[in-house]
């Protein structure tokens, strides 16, 4: 604790228990508790707490108000357990006599102020700090704490009761491994005290027959099994695993849906991965008896252990299979197609009938949906997915989404009733799909599927999300699709599909809506990214009407279509044929047309994220190496840095600033002054040609005016960036031994630092070596001063000003203890109040 | 009917408002706020409450979103892009629009002050929008073929809404924020007789009455136009949008009627994108303005300018808007440093700030500011709050749950001492259950769900015919079968539903046997027990059938004689459900035994 700090601690310890006070923001005791286990983190000495007596004077006169303020106790209990978390302090504080009136039979927990959830959940989390060595388990074992927070556990507050709970597997854990050092056996007898009083609550309640003790027994099993590995877990899971076994085989137990979470965690756990049989009997019993909605993440799961049965596996893959291959099934005639799955191993009465019911049906579907895509999305998939009848069913459920398919077989007709217009499940459909276009094996169905794409892209009743995912899924297997589009037919083929593609496009590009337009823009983007190379792509694409609707919508009244009409009319630009040279230096009038257009975006569209756009894609331009011949460039970087310069958005700013970053370093490159960008020069002197040559382009551009006022932008990250680039640039101009030692450049003053820039900006003469430019300012094109700005301008240090946070000091424990002291001197009237 | 809130911590802070209602069976979150005192995880809903099984798209139905203020609709771009929320929001028009730009704003002053990167993105802003689905006033919206959605004025920001949710003919009002008196740019709340279930009211101002707005509005002014006069400049730090533009008016025409020169800037280029809002969503705002709009559009500002960073250090009396609200980054920051240290320039602060933010400093009084670099700036400029907040008071809440009706009341976003006291009055006035959960608590509500059936016309003439002549005004009993299929409800005569479900009917008999000491030859007793009950029944048909057993309506009775003991027979009584009543009389009648007399 700093000396500041120490000075102000006591004036807020007593402000604190005041009751004549008005109450404190929440958030001010909530931060005060931060910095308190900041500084009790790594010291268990009991110096905190002698060198400031006030905090267990803060503490005693809290629990001596009659009424105290539910929020002020609560604070109280978990800075005293934050203190007692070290032995000593614990100690001390059991000097005092305070702890049992905080957390014992003689604490707030008999009296009225309980009421209050912060009160039971600042006991909680007091205890939870507090638990960190034996004595306090004794204390708590002893003081009747145990019963409390077993009780706790079914707390009307959702946040306390989960704290209790959590509470209880770190006392558990605790006592476990900090108590015994022989392997423990099922014997209670060897348990450590507080571990068996758990242990036995644990099993009474589960055997309580009472919904809720069991649920809340099952809770504090599954966070135990995924937080704890040790080898006790396996003791306490064979004495408990045949109620759990029974819990699956009643149908009564309301629990059920958390058996899976537990079994879950318990089979994740290193512990039980070479367990033989029986554990993973029961897994497989609880996948046959759970309800398809409750398996499906259990099967998800457990298709994610790296070290399963593969009976289980097989089990699991059926599980959460189950429903695409009864989709299937209901989509064909009788003995036409047998389905996905081997009928021996499924049983589909249930799926069927969840299916078939209105309620349930596109409920299962999304949850089966989302549980493969997170399956597909994984690098190592253990169990071979049958992808091609996975598509097929996909491309099923689609069409019975749009009313494109209705099969004859009753319940065909039923579920595509019940999918009919559902946008949950199309949504679904559509992301497992596009995650499946990273598949082998579905090559031939890949017809079929545009039909289906195409049907939704075209469709006016397709809701805007959906057309979103339907674009992004198009783009994907557009992608696969030029891939394998190698033989004439193929090609004839993808030609078609493209082409059908853009007529689409065109149209979304004209919707009244926003969100379509938008949507269709990016898909466009997306597409150039991918597909820019193929020839009969640009074909397609420069054929149709996209680039001229493109273009119009440079000018949409919506500003989100603005910025992404611009990138797409950037990308547009990058195809050889829309632009054989450059967009810059090109002779078209259309190019030139649609610098211009950007340039005009940039200066003058009233929002930012068009101005945005436009930076990055001039930034992209020139990384890419299509801006043409350096004089073009030059002028180029020079014209945009001029308009972004007054931008009144920060981050159109930080752009410019990258197109600047971009510039110097291909400069430096083109100039041979450096085989990479920002390799500092050794200290042997180079000839001087080019870094005077070098130098000249920069002034020419204007870009040290930009730079150097950049770095007293009010927006840190504009000062921040502009100090790197600078620092960047120093080196090709100073050997790196001076920089070391800055003296050794001529006539530099330390410690110049923004103060001492802001002045020289703003008055320009105040340092000798800056030529003005006739007394306005500093003249940033003059070569030899700007020389000697870089040498003199300490940047090193600049650069850790600025990374420094800006609100380090608001952030501080020192401000934080000033604001408490100032507002409880305050008047309640700025209290509540909205943004 | 559950209702929870998600926000931990207690409290009157301008915290996160994040509601957790389910109504029968429907899961619907209402607003997705965040908290602006912190920055870290704290700041947004700790969302895995909500459902520790299964996706939040799968458990939830929708989310609602009451408006744009950030403590309401903040944590939405994480929620949908970053926590994996993908199903449908809905918010109105206003709402939609402004919403991004509020978003937007904070973004960049997170993202400017801390260099934070595990923030969402402009691009997850955006992306989070497309998802929106924009509602008009009063318009009702089928968020699926049960649950259905409807707006009503709020009044408090443009585009406030409160909304009604139903499901079947359970309901919810969920009021957001609200204002029951209009203001100078907005109309107050107002809601039909709708009777909800539930009212889940803010309670902010739960025990204030508050003063005039107009008070607070002169008082500004009256402020700004002394600091103008003796030449002093004032600053108002501002969020972008909402509080910003009411206070541009307010200047604008006082400007224009005292004819002041002075200018007025506004930093950000906002006004213009304002402006559209303002006029696109021009039937969002209160009659005043829609009238004069014909004349003269309130919000094209003749006085107020685009600002530029270089006119900060122009010397003379000037009046600047300028981002961010509370002081903290950012050009509202530069300006007060380069004014801060003359005592005739003013700052306003028009909201509540957090604590660590420069602006929190000096409205709890502060002077010497420790800045950056271990400077110490002095703040010699006045330091005026200003709270412009339209909040319902206890009058307005009250005022409110007079209008909707609701049968129980639920208080959110207020102080748990001032609620107490809203909440009896409240109980006391209205006769209703009033509820004021802390945060993390779960309200359980008890509903009777009246459920509309259809009946069949055959049904009813039928049913109609039988007793007394119909009366409009009283309830009457029928009786019928109740049909549940494909979601609807239909009570149809029991011929009807056989038919329609192509089932056989089941004759159910209810037999009974009594024992009577009768030495008489079997067909005598039946004899007599034909003659008895024909003497007793006299209104009923009784029939001696040639088979010689007795019928009673279709109560039919056969006489055996016991197997054991020919002096007693054994009367085997048996009748139909439909004749229930009367055969639990004929056998208690011939319990009794037959009178001597007839013999």
């Amino acid at each position: 604790m700093t000396r500041e700090c120490a000075v102000l601690l006591p004036g807020v310890c007593a402000a604190l228990a005041d009751p004549r006070q008005p109450g404190l923001d929440d958030t001010c005791l909530e931060k005060l508790l931060d910095w308190f286990r900041s500084l009790t983190w790594f010291d268990p000495t009991v110096e905190l707490v002698q060198d400031n007596p006030c905090l267990t004077e803060l503490i005693s006169s809290v629990l001596a108000l009659p009424e105290p303020s539910p929020s002020i106790l609560s604070f109280t209990l978990q800075l005293a357990g934050i203190l007692a978390a070290s032995e000593n302090r614990f100690q001390h504080l059991q000097q005092e006599k305070l702890l049992g009136r905080l957390f014992g039979r003689d604490g707030p927990r008999g009296r009225a102020v309980w009421e209050d959830a912060s009160v039971r959940s600042g006991w909680v989390k007091g205890v939870h700090s507090m638990v960190h060595h034996q004595p306090a388990l004794h204390f708590l074992c002893s003081g009747g704490g145990m019963d409390v927070i077993f009780a706790l556990q079914g707390d009307p507050s959702l946040f306390v009761a989960s704290a209790a709970s959590q509470l209880l597997v770190h006392m558990l854990t605790f006592s476990v491994e900090s108590e015994t050092s022989k392997p423990l056996s099922t014997k209670d007898c060897e348990w450590p005290v507080c571990a068996q009083m758990i242990k036995k609550h644990m099993e009474d309640s589960l055997q309580s027959g009472s919904a809720s003790h069991v649920e809340q027994s099952l809770k504090l099993l599954t966070s135990l099994f995924g937080s704890c590995y040790a080898a006790w877990t396996e003791v306490l899971w064979s004495d408990i695993a045949k109620q759990i076994e029974s819990f699956l085989m009643e149908e009564t137990v309301q629990a059920q849906h958390m058996l899976a979470n537990l079994l879950l965690n318990v089979a994740r756990s290193p512990v039980f991965c070479d367990t033989e049989g029986s554990f993973w009997a029961l897994v497989t019993s609880a996948l046959e008896h759970l309800t398809p909605v409750q398996a499906c993440p259990l099967a998800v799961g457990l298709l994610k252990l790296c070290k399963c049965p593969q009976d289980v596996r097989i089990q699991a893959l059926t599980v959460l299979l189950q429903p695409m291959d009864c989709i299937l099934r209901a989509a064909s005639q009788p003995l036409e197609y047998a389905g996905l799955l081997d009928e021996s191993v499924s049983d589909p009465v249930t799926v069927e009938s969840l299916l078939s019911s209105k309620t349930s049906c596109a409920g299962l579907l999304c949850q089966t949906l989302a549980h493969l895509e997170k399956l597909l999305s994984l690098k190592h998939l253990r169990v071979d997915l049958p992808y091609m009848s996975l598509l097929r069913s996909l491309m099923t459920i689609l069409q019975f989404c749009n009313g494109l398919l209705s099969p004859a077989s009753p319940l065909g007709s039923t579920i595509s009733r019940n999918l009919i217009n559902c946008f949950r499940v199309q949504k679904s459909a559509l992301d497992v799909l596009a995650a499946l276009s990273e598949k082998e094996g579905c090559d031939t169905l890949m017809g079929s599927l545009f039909d289906v794409l195409l049907a939704y892209l075209e469709s006016p009743n397709t809701s805007p999300t959906v057309l979103k995912k339907a674009f992004q899924a198009t783009s994907k297997w557009l992608v696969r699709l030029q891939e394998l589009s190698c033989s004439n037919t193929q090609c004839q083929q993808t030609e078609k599909i493209l082409e059908d593609v853009f007529v689409v496009l065109q149209k979304r590009l004209c919707s009244p809506c926003w969100e379509v337009r938008d949507s269709s823009l990016e898909f466009l983007t997306a597409m150039i990214k991918c597909l820019r190379d193929q020839g009969g792509f640009r074909q397609c694409l420069l054929s149709s009407e996209v680039p001229r609707l493109t273009e119009n919508l440079l000018e949409d009244p919506e500003s989100y279509v603005r910025a992404s009409a611009v990138t797409a009319v950037g990308h547009l630009a990058f195809l050889p044929s829309f632009a054989p040279e450059s967009p810059v230096a090109g002779n078209q009038c259309n190019k030139e047309n649609i610098v211009a257009k950007l340039q005009e975006i940039l200066s003058t569209d009233s929002e930012g994220f068009p101005r945005r756009a436009v930076i990055s894609i001039f930034t992209k331009w020139l990384r890419e190496g299509c801006t043409g011949q350096l004089e073009d460039t030059e002028q180029f970087v020079s014209r945009v840095i001029q308009t972004v310069e007054h931008d009144l958005d920060w981050e159109v700013r930080l752009g410019g600033l990258e197109l600047v970053e971009v510039f110097c370093s291909q400069t430096i490159c083109q100039l041979g002054l450096s085989e990479c960008p920002y390799a500092p020069v050794s200290s042997a002197v180079p000839s001087p040609t080019p870094q005077n040559q070098l130098l000249r382009v920069f002034c020419r551009a204007k870009l040290f005016g930009f730079l150097f006022r950049s770095l007293c932008d009010c927006d840190k990250p504009v000062g921040q960036r502009a100090c790197d680039i600078l620092i960047g640039l120093r080196g090709n101009f100073y050997p790196m031994s001076t920089l070391e030692n800055p003296q050794e450049i001529e006539d530099s003053p330390a410690g110049r630092g923004i103060a001492w820039l802001q002045r020289t900006l703003s008055q320009g003469s105040l340092a000798q070596n800056f030529h003005t430019d006739g007394g306005n300012g500093v003249d940033f094109q003059d070569p030899e001063s700007m020389m000697v700005a870089l040498g003199a301008i300490d940047l090193l240090e600049l650069h850790d000003e600025l990374n420094k946070s800006s609100d380090h000091v608001e952030e501080s424990p020192q401000s934080l203890l000033q604001d408490i002291l100032a507002t409880m001197g305050t008047i309640e009237e700025n209290e509540v109040d909205c943004y | 009917l559950l209702a929870f809130s998600l926000c931990p911590g207690a409290g009157q802070d301008v915290g996160r408002s994040c509601i957790l209602v389910s109504i029968a069976g429907k899961n619907v979150m209402l607003d997705c706020g965040m908290h602006m005192g912190y920055n870290d995880d704290r700041r947004f809903p700790d969302f895995s409450y909500i459902t520790q099984n299964g996706r939040l798209t799968d458990f939830l139905d929708c989310v609602i979103i009451s408006h744009f203020h950030l403590d309401h609709c903040g944590a939405l771009p994480y929620f949908s892009e970053m926590v994996g929320y993908d199903g449908p929001i809905y918010m109105t028009h206003p709402t939609k629009a402004i919403c991004p730009i509020l978003l937007e704003d904070y973004r960049k002053i997170t993202v400017d002050k801390k260099g934070e990167t595990n923030f969402f993105t402009s691009q997850m802003i955006k992306d989070c929008m497309k998802k929106v689905v924009a509602v008009h006033l009063h318009q009702t919206v089928q968020v699926d073929e049960e649950l259905e959605i409807k707006a009503y004025y709020a009044g408090h920001v443009l585009g406030a809404a409160m909304f009604q949710i139903k499901v079947g003919c359970e309901s919810v009002v969920y009021t957001g924020d609200y204002n029951m008196t209009p203001d100078r740019h907005l109309g107050a709340a107002w809601i039909d007789k709708c009777r909800p279930d539930l009212l889940i009211s803010e309670s902010t101002y739960a025990t204030t009455i508050r003063d005039s707005k107009r008070c607070r509005e002169r008082d500004f002014l009256k402020k700004v136009h002394e600091t103008v006069e003796r030449g002093g400049k004032v600053l108002i730090p501002v969020f972008a949008l909402g509080r910003a533009q009411e206070l541009c008016i307010l200047l604008e025409t006082f400007w224009e009627r005292m004819n002041l020169k002075a200018p007025i800037y506004f930093s950000t280029g906002l006004t213009e994108k304002a402006n559209h809002y303002y006029k696109l969503f021009i039937t969002w705002t209160n009659q005043k303005i829609r009238k004069t709009f014909v004349q003269r559009n309130m919000f094209e500002f003749k006085h107020i300018k685009a600002f530029d960073r270089a006119f900060a250090d122009n010397p003379g009396p000037m009046v600047v808007f300028a981002t961010p609200g509370m002081l903290h980054a950012g050009q509202s920051l530069q300006i007060f440093r380069k004014w801060a240290g003359n005592e005739k320039n003013m700052v306003i602060m028009p909201g509540y700030c957090v604590q660590g933010t420069v602006g929190h400093k000096i409205l709890s009084g502060q002077r010497k500011l420790e800045m950056e670099g271990r400077q110490i700036l002095e703040v010699k400029m006045q330091v005026e709050y200003m709270s412009f907040s339209a909040h319902a008071d206890a009058k307005g809440i009250m005022q409110l749950i007079r209008q909707a009706e609701p049968r129980n009341v639920l208080l959110v976003h207020g102080e748990a001492k001032k609620m107490e006291f809203l909440k009896q009055k409240i109980e006391q006035e209205f006769h209703v259950s009033c509820y004021m959960p802390a945060n993390g608590e779960t309200t359980t509500i008890f509903t009777n769900p009246s459920i509309p059936v259809d009946i069949s016309l055959g049904l009813l003439k039928r049913e109609a015919a039988i007793g007394p002549v119909p009366d409009a005004k009283k309830p009457k009993l029928m009786h019928g079968t109740l049909l549940m299929k494909d979601n609807s409800f239909r009570l149809v005569s029991p011929e009807q539903a056989l038919k329609e479900l192509g089932l056989a009917e089941h004759q159910l008999r209810f037999t009974c046997r009594v024992h009577i000491q009768d030495p008489r030859k079997e067909h005598e007793t039946v004899l007599r027990v034909y003659n008895h009950l024909k003497g007793v029944l006299k209104d009923y048909s009784v029939q001696h059938l040639p088979d010689g057993s007795i019928t009673v309506e279709s109560i039919l009775i056969q006489a055996t004689a016991h197997s054991e003991d020919q002096g007693t027979k054994v009367l085997l009584v048996s009748w139909t459900y439909q004749d229930e009543e009367l055969g639990s009389y004929l056998t208690s009648l011939l319990k009794k035994g037959l009178p001597q007399s007839t013999s």
